[in-house]
């Protein structure tokens, strides 16, 4: 109970955040009442926290549908996301299916892990009923291919993964999980900010998340690559990140 | 109020497995209509009544094998939009809204 207690900013100060490539849309089903396109935001977070980090401009923002991949980053528009630097998005939905985005970001530079970042993040919208294309892949270099449709899931489902590296199974990978939690809930210790899974021999995992919302999913590899800091070759951690949303039940 | 109630009559009627889905658009001067059933397949039958803003019927045709109809799209009853529905039996019904927009993006 006394951790309960602790301020968000106690908490903080902990060694335990972790950091999310973020891609949310405002709803990840969309029907034909809704009109004909989603508002999405782009950040590289602390979701649990929902304390806000600069993301600096994208690589690359691209949609994926129905076999076509369209690039979007030249129609991001700057936009403050959790207090901090981010991006927007109005994306058109012409078609029902399945739409992709992902996001490669720029890689971020962690002087306390001495060693950059790099998120490639994904998530899915469905259109109009239809749900073709939902285990669509965009072919980034970590991925996490979804064996479970990626939305149109109740909270408590089992959601089921493959982490991919190159369009390979990574046995073994780890997973940090972690909710966008705008409704502000309490965590009992800090353990609970990022929880953490491993898959299997396969490179599959599955989670159960305890309650609605958008979760991410993020497995975390070492480059076989170094980039250049100051002089300095430094590793770098690539994460496939994926974002799900779970459907209150009963509401 | 009236294609309020025609959505809930109709989906308490496609609260089935395999829902059957409608999109619509306008292409070449024409409405398309495109149908299938979630788990894929394609309608080989049914009817498709269309209707304008005042819920009037303003035309009835049928789906072709391939699940979609094509008939040419009259600026003077879709002005206001049109909603095309689709009935293929057993409950299988669903209905898509052709909005003045989609109308007016389909004809750019």
């Amino acid at each position: 109970m006394r951790y309960t207690l602790l301020p968000a900013l106690i908490l903080a100060a902990g060694a335990a955040q972790a950091h999310f490539g973020m891609i949310i849309p405002e709803d990840a089903m969309i029907a034909q009442e809704d009109g004909r396109g989603v508002d999405l935001t782009l950040s590289f977070s602390h979701p649990f926290e929902e304390a806000g980090m600069t993301l600096e401009a994208p690589v690359s923002v691209s949609v994926t549908h129905d076999g076509e991949t369209t690039d979007l980053t030249g129609a991001l528009t700057p936009a403050e996301v959790m207090g901090d630097a981010g991006f927007a998005l109005t994306l058109d939905l012409p078609r029902p299916g399945s739409y992709v985005l992902a996001m490669e970001p720029q890689p971020y530079w962690e002087p306390a892990e001495d060693a950059f970042i790099i998120h490639y993040t994904k998530t899915y919208v469905g259109a109009y009923g239809v749900d073709d294309g939902w285990d669509a892949m965009v072919g980034m270099p970590v991925e996490i291919l979804p064996l479970d449709r990626p939305y149109g899931l109740w909270e408590g489902n089992i959601f089921r993964g493959q982490v991919l590296r190159d369009g390979e199974p990574v046995p073994f990978a780890e997973v940090e999980v972690e909710h966008y939690n705008q409704a502000g809930v309490p965590a009992p210790s800090e353990l609970m900010i990022t929880q953490t899974i491993v898959a299997d021999g396969d490179g599959v995992f599955s989670y159960a998340p305890p309650g609605d919302g958008w979760w991410g999913f993020a497995a975390l590899m070492e480059a076989d690559y170094t980039l250049d800091h100051e002089g300095s070759a430094k590793g770098v951690e690539l994460g496939a990140v994926l974002w799900v949303h779970f459907e209150a039940f009963g509401e | 109020m009236k294609r309020l109630a025609l959505a809930l009559i109709l989906s308490a009627g496609a609260a089935l497995a395999h829902q059957l889905t409608v999109f619509a658009f306008v292409e070449d001067g024409d409405v398309v209509v495109e149908t299938r059933f979630s788990s894929g397949r394609v309608p080989v039958e049914g009817t498709v009544r269309v209707l304008d803003a005042t819920e009037a019927l303003v035309l009835e045709t049928t789906l072709a094998e391939d699940g979609t109809a094509r008939f040419p799209l009259d600026p003077g009853v879709a002005s206001d939009g049109l909603t095309i529905v689709v009935e293929t039996g057993e409950g299988h019904d669903n209905y898509w809204i052709l909005t003045p927009q989609d109308i007016a993006g389909g004809r750019e």
